[in-house]
């Protein structure tokens, strides 16, 4: 469905945004998941048609999205990182001018997409005055409303609350079904439940892409857990790459990963949030995929 | 094609509410029309309308329908430039640009949408000054209302500068290096120049003929036709002194000569031409060329030589920045002063420039320019939180949260009153009603440049607002006593001195209510 071949972002400065990049997704939600810098949005907004790549090729059902860009456009939905509004226009103003945009001229359309992020109850409400949940729920609607077989979304949850964060992925996880679902994140949380495939980058190049359970495999032997006094809690969180530390009446409880523990500790079972840690600090960057 | 169309018809749509819906529309229109009524001043002050070879022309349709027309004319050829460009600017900053990008329109679509969102904004609001305007009939008219003979004098004069300044205003946006400051700048320049070489073609009775075919600013024709239809170079407009022992005069305004149609038929049709261009330029809100690359924020040329001053003015402002430690209110003031010099460095220039210029020429001469670079600052202290979000931030300071207007009433009149330190020493010698005057004037830009960028959150209302005001005090000269707000010219009077302060003390006033409003609602 989506290809992406040996695709490259060079900026002027002569630094790369992304690197002889290449991936194949067919359907589901896709986490890319990254450090920020890693290249996520400019591999994000190459897809979605905002930017050349500078090399490569990007194809959507065999065709080049960068020669015939219309073609992609026509089935894309769109969600930017740091999304803005237009402060004076209402709920369904907002909408109805994307869905212009995008050739939707149903106000059924506008409306079935306002309630089915729960923002029918506000639709005349001037959207300046929203909660930033709110805004990205509108931002989600206007990626929707054209029925995309593609959705890009860029860092969707930046700047939510818990709560938001929750119902914002479900939103995401009941859309999948049937389509292609990029959701580019650094925080491993929003895409553990609902990703059917990982995509990892750092640097501009991709570490690897698998399935959330081959993810956990690559770093199972690697994950150990300890529990420390708090003076050893500090010197050991310059030298261990920590995942989680938990501070209890006996100690502070650490998980860590490494090839090997340098510590008094046992194995733990591995936590994407884990996987994530290990592909960072112990993967090169720039080395081809590791196998699914 | 019905595609397009929708496209085309969403933009202008979601354009038309944003512009409409804002604080700032409402305040520009309320002061363009409040202009009317000092533009059109009642006979029995000496002064009027429109005075040929002495003589006034009586109030009927044409002579406030051209007066006023004139009016609307300037305020879209140089002011609609500010009010309208931002239509691509606002969908970058929001990323909705980005979004638009993404979508099956073209680049075409958006542009076209885009220039006819501004072209329609500029109509509709030249429409509305011009129905306000029918009302200076029954204030001061003479004369039964003749509706199409007020309408033509808008028809005949406006429509080429509505179309110029929305195909200008796309094409420099579309220009990443022409779509901020730099461009307003040549723009001012550009429309300065356009008007010179079409009024001069009229005075030198058609030397350069050519001119008439691209008289976007309305000027030429308006000259040409008065000297025509009146057989005289001695004519003004607006607001001008006329002797009152000749006999009013019927002027039945301007109509189209057969000579004119094809030069205004080109004036109208040639900035289209500016929109294919811009197409060449657009960036479709590619971040690469709009210099939103995340994490590697990329400076426009004016930055970087903002940030080749920063090493000389880093001495200077760590030394103004002193007094402001300590915490106190003042100490704030003195802070967020400071702080226009550290963000802009050119202030710094500017200080330096004013102080050299005003030491060494004629005061008179050099008072509106240093009130024109005045506006030009301090527009952005009352705006700049809001513009980067820290509004929040400081209103977690309480004294601040509180007191945020007089904080920033503060912070501009330090900020002006040191930039105008050498005019004020120099002005000492001329006696206490001068100095007062000008101390008036300093107190009244930075009232109602904190009243307005509070209130709307823009600093081009207060632009925008405050130079057609300096406009039409230049063009005074002082003939008005109550104009001369800053005594430029010193013609001023204790009432005016007196009006302007209630004027700022009004504005303030007002400000502070609303922003206490919009905070008990948060």
């Amino acid at each position: 469905m989506l290809t992406i071949e040996k695709v490259s972002k060079r900026f002027r400065a002569g630094n790369y945004g992304v690197r002889d990049l290449s991936l194949e997704v067919r359907s589901g939600v896709i986490g890319l998941l990254g450090p920020n810098g890693a290249g996520k949005t400019t591999l994000m907004q190459m897809i979605a048609t905002i930017t050349r790549p500078t090399s490569g090729r990007i194809l959507f059902h065999g065709e080049d999205v960068v020669k015939r860009p219309n073609k992609l456009r026509r089935k894309l939905g769109y969600l930017p990182q740091d999304f803005g509004v237009y402060d004076n226009l209402t709920a369904t103003e907002f909408l109805t001018y994307f869905a212009a945009l995008k050739g939707v001229r149903s106000k059924q359309r506008v409306m079935e997409m306002l309630e089915s992020v729960n923002l029918h109850g506000v639709a005349n409400r001037t959207v300046g005055g929203f909660s930033g949940g709110m805004k990205q729920r509108l931002g989600i609607a206007q990626a929707l409303i054209n029925d995309p077989e593609l959705v890009i979304v860029d860092e969707p949850t930046a700047g939510l609350d818990p709560e938001e964060r929750v119902r914002f992925r479900n939103v995401l996880s009941e859309i999948g079904f049937g389509k292609l679902v990029i959701l580019s994140t650094h925080i491993v949380s929003d895409v553990e439940s609902i990703a059917t495939e990982i995509a990892v980058m750092k640097n501009g190049a991709l570490l690897t892409m698998a399935p959330p359970e081959a993810l956990l495999r690559t770093c199972e032997g690697h994950v150990w857990q300890s529990v420390v006094s708090s003076e050893q809690f500090d010197q050991l969180r310059t030298t261990l790459k920590i995942s989680s530390a938990v501070r209890k009446p006996d100690g502070v409880h650490i998980r860590f990963v490494g090839p090997s523990p340098e510590i008094a500790a046992t194995a733990a079972e591995p936590e994407l949030e884990d996987a994530f840690l290990y592909l960072m600090n112990f993967a090169d960057a720039g080395s081809p995929p590791m196998p699914a | 094609m019905t595609a397009s169309l929708s496209r085309i018809g969403a933009i202008i749509s979601a354009d038309f509410r944003i512009r409409f819906r804002r604080v700032s529309t409402v305040i520009v229109f309320l002061f363009l029309s409040a202009f009317a009524y000092v533009w059109i001043p009642a006979p029995s002050t000496g002064r009027t309308l429109i005075q040929i070879n002495g003589q006034r022309a009586i109030y009927n349709s044409g002579a406030i329908g051209l007066g006023t027309a004139s009016l609307g004319m300037i305020f879209v050829g140089l002011f609609g430039y500010y009010v309208i460009s931002n239509a691509i600017r606002r969908d970058v900053v929001t990323r909705c640009g980005v979004i638009a990008a993404s979508t099956p329109m073209r680049s075409g679509e958006y542009l076209f949408g885009k220039f006819l969102g501004n072209l329609v904004f500029l109509a509709t609001f030249v429409c509305g000054f011009m129905l306000s305007s029918m009302v200076m009939l029954a204030v001061r008219g003479e004369a039964r209302l003749e509706l199409f003979i007020f309408i033509e004098q808008y028809l005949l004069l406006v429509p080429p500068a509505i179309v110029f300044v929305s195909a200008v205003a796309v094409l420099f946006e579309s220009i990443p290096w022409l779509a901020g400051k730099f461009g307003d700048v040549i723009y001012f320049f550009f429309w300065c120049t356009a008007i010179g070489l079409v009024v001069a073609n009229e005075t030198t009775h058609g030397r350069m003929n050519w001119a008439r075919y691209f008289d976007f600013t309305g000027f030429g024709f308006m000259i040409g036709q008065l000297q025509h239809t009146l057989h005289t170079e001695s004519v003004s407009i607006g607001a001008s002194s006329f002797d009152p022992t000749k006999p009013a005069i019927i002027f039945q305004g301007l109509s189209l000569t057969p000579e004119w149609i094809l030069p205004r038929g080109i004036s109208l049709l040639t900035p289209l031409l500016l929109l294919p261009v811009a197409g060449l330029f657009f960036h479709r809100f590619d971040p690469v060329r709009t210099g939103r690359i995340s994490g590697k924020g990329r400076r426009n040329w004016i930055g970087k030589i903002q940030n080749l001053f920063k090493p000389l003015t880093r001495r200077a402002v760590s030394l103004l920045a002193l007094p402001g430690r300590g915490g106190s209110f003042i100490g704030a003031i003195w802070t967020d002063a400071a702080l226009t010099f550290t963000l802009f460095p050119f202030v710094f220039v500017a200080f330096v420039g004013i102080t050299v210029g005003s030491s060494i020429a004629p005061l008179a001469g050099v008072l509106p320019i240093v009130f024109a670079v005045l506006a030009l600052i301090v527009s952005d202290v009352a705006t700049r939180d809001a513009r980067a979000g820290t509004t929040a931030s400081i209103r977690s300071i309480s004294r601040l949260r509180e007191n945020y207007v007089w904080w920033k009433l503060g912070s501009t009149c330090l900020l002006s009153l040191l930039l105008c330190a050498v005019p004020l020493i120099r002005t000492i010698p001329h006696g206490p009603l001068a100095l007062a005057a000008l101390i008036g004037g300093i107190v009244f830009v930075a009232a109602t440049a904190t009243a307005l960028g509070v209130t709307t959150a823009n600093p081009k209302t207060f632009i925008v607002g405050f130079l057609t005001f300096w406009y039409v005090v230049v063009n005074d000269k002082g003939a008005n006593p109550m104009l001369d707000f800053a005594g430029f010219y010193g013609r001023f009077t204790v009432s005016s001195i007196a009006l302007y302060g209630i004027v700022s003390v009004a504005a303030i006033v007002i400000a502070q209510l609303l922003y206490r409003t919009r905070l008990a609602r948060t």
